[in-house]
């Protein structure tokens, strides 16, 4: 009977471990919450949406423990100065192209290492006077396992190609590097914890994973406008600006030539309608022009002019480096 | 990250296209079209779902940054705003599979940022009055009259979804009733400033006469008096913002 009051954990180690969780939990909540804005990608973002609560519901709770545990609640506290420039790090791919990065500091370093520490502390914590933080564990543990699975299935539908792939193990690496300094969360060196088995069990991950963007496909716009576009992003492509000026409303034609002598000046090796939306009877169309030296999103708007689909506006709305 | 971002810096991906308000009332009115979804027809219906999903988008981007943006504020201030990311999240994904119940698709109509602009108040007690009261006091109207068009055409899906997002949205507004008193305790220029800007959103919103006193198959928006009582606005407030719509200048 004497072994089944072991334990490993005084109350003021507990305490302090569980203001290192909430510091982890309430950050990473925070960021999430900043990133939702700035992530194009669906899925991520509605990713990001949902688990912003829950992570706000871990810190919540560690922090109503601490006053169990003779210390003030809603306390967050880092275990070092490398932890905190760890998080720092975490935080700081906010660029449009950067939601490889953000996902993995979430879901492929901080979650992952969080739930190897839950689960140890929940190995270690006694099972006969820790039951309050075990059940909290067991919580946290069973969301963190639920997060993962879903951060997962959104980044593998994200890194589609080698170099995205590369650069995405490599900031991972740089993640597992600085939490090594840190030490882990709890700051004494528990960073190494192997990651528990998680199946990508679709079940679990259903309430989670909303919707991933849908490759481009077919979109739903009437067919003599789908065979204007194509010869339009076609003149686009060879650098045709005298086919291209054909398309132009007359109302646009002085100053679409202008438009599209200075905009695009070089020629395009693919094309994709991206999107289509509708204002009445007019169609505002988003093409995406790539060449070796980067990729032009174009929006332009469509209009019938003497029975036949014309360019009346067009502007660049985002142009990338290669 | 910057506290607060700038506007220009919410992300999409390449289906939504993006435009000025001001811009597409323009093209509707040079092709003889409302202004505003009239919801006569299931077309019309189809664009004010689209509008309402690019708003809950919004609104779960603004207290996303609200979460982030505000870290001194008290503790329960951030768990309702992170209760109100989930609850934004979850509307998003109740509209997009309503558009697709419509036959819709994202990205089928333009989306105005208009909403996103509002929830970047600098100040925390500005952005619950704007947010909370002003917007989700007009999700509140729009939210009402759609469950009585979905009902009225028989349409149980549109009807049950979105009644459950009408729930979700009047205790959003209780939530900024609770922050604007709770924020501004003390400090009554803080107070009247909030307010201010509440007022200034409950104005632009009202959409140069669209938003009304009237039946729901009367007025393109109609003002939801009852569920307005339920999430805490005064009768005195109901009553201010009715004879607000009635002075709006045209949008």
């Amino acid at each position: 009977m004497v072994q089944r009051l072991a334990g490993h954990f005084s109350v003021e180690e507990s305490a302090k471990r569980i203001r290192h969780y909430r510091y982890a939990e309430e950050r990473m909540m925070r960021v999430m919450g900043g990133w939702i804005a700035l992530t194009p990608e669906l899925g991520a973002k509605l990713l990001f949406g949902r688990h912003v609560w829950d992570c706000a519901q871990h810190a919540d709770l560690w922090g109503k423990r601490l006053p169990e545990l003779r210390a003030p609640a809603q306390v967050s506290e880092p275990p070092n100065d490398a932890f905190v420039r760890f998080m720092d790090l975490v935080e700081s791919p906010e660029g449009f192209g950067q939601t490889p990065q953000r996902l993995v500091g979430i879901y492929g370093v901080l979650k992952p290492h969080l739930l190897a520490t839950y689960e140890h502390h929940l190995a270690h914590a006694n099972q006969v006077y820790e039951p309050p933080t075990r059940r909290i564990l067991q919580r946290v543990i069973e969301d963190e396992r639920r997060h993962i699975a879903a951060g997962r299935a959104i980044l593998t539908h994200l890194l589609r190609d080698d170099g995205a792939r590369r650069r995405a193990h490599a900031w991972e690496e740089r993640l597992h590097a600085l939490l090594a300094e840190a030490g882990g969360v709890s700051g004494d060196g528990l960073s190494h914890l192997a990651v528990p088995e998680i199946p990508p069990d679709a079940a679990d991950v259903a309430g989670d994973l909303v919707e991933l963007e849908k490759p481009v496909g077919q979109w739903p716009l009437p067919p003599d406008l789908e065979a204007a576009l194509a010869t339009h992003a076609l003149s686009l492509a060879r650098g045709n600006l005298a086919a291209v000026a054909e398309d132009l409303a007359p109302e646009f034609r002085s100053a679409g030539e202008e438009f599209y002598r200075s905009a695009l000046a070089t020629g395009f090796e693919r094309h994709a309608v991206v999107g289509a939306a509708k204002i009445g009877s007019h169609r505002q169309i988003k093409l995406r022009l790539e060449s070796r030296q980067g990729a032009v999103v174009l929006l332009s708007r469509w209009a019938q002019r003497d029975g036949r689909w014309r360019v009346v506006e067009a502007e660049v709305v985002r142009t990338e480096p290669a | 990250m910057d506290r607060p971002i700038a506007y220009d810096k919410l992300a999409r991906e390449d289906r939504f296209v993006r435009m000025r308000a001001r811009r597409v009332v323009e093209l509707k009115l040079e092709q003889g079209l409302p202004p505003f979804p009239d919801l006569a027809s299931r077309e019309s219906i189809k664009e004010r779902v689209h509008g309402i999903m690019v708003g809950e988008l919004q609104a779960m981007e603004g207290a996303g940054r609200t979460v982030y943006d505000f870290p001194d504020a008290p503790w329960e201030f951030a768990m309702d705003m992170a209760r109100q990311v989930w609850d934004e999240s979850r509307h998003v994904e109740i509209y997009i599979r309503l558009l697709e119940h419509l036959d819709g698709y994202v990205g089928e109509f333009p989306e105005t940022t208009i909403l996103w602009r509002c929830a970047c108040a600098e100040d925390a007690a500005a952005r619950v009055a704007g947010v909370n009261r002003g917007l989700e006091g007009l999700a509140c109207d729009v939210f009402n009259q759609l469950v009585h068009i979905a009902r009225k055409i028989g349409d149980p899906i549109l009807e049950h979804a979105v009644d459950f997002v009408l729930a979700d949205e009047i205790t959003h507004v209780r939530m900024g009733s609770k922050w604007l008193n709770a924020l501004t305790e003390g400090d009554p220029e803080r107070r009247k400033r909030a307010i201010e800007f509440q007022e200034s959103i409950d104005e632009r919103f009202n959409l140069g006469g669209m938003r009304r006193e009237g039946e729901h198959e009367d007025v393109p928006i109609s003002i939801a008096t009852e569920a307005r009582r339920l999430a805490g606005f005064t009768e005195e407030e109901i009553a201010r913002l009715i004879k607000t719509t009635q002075r709006s200048s045209v949008y």
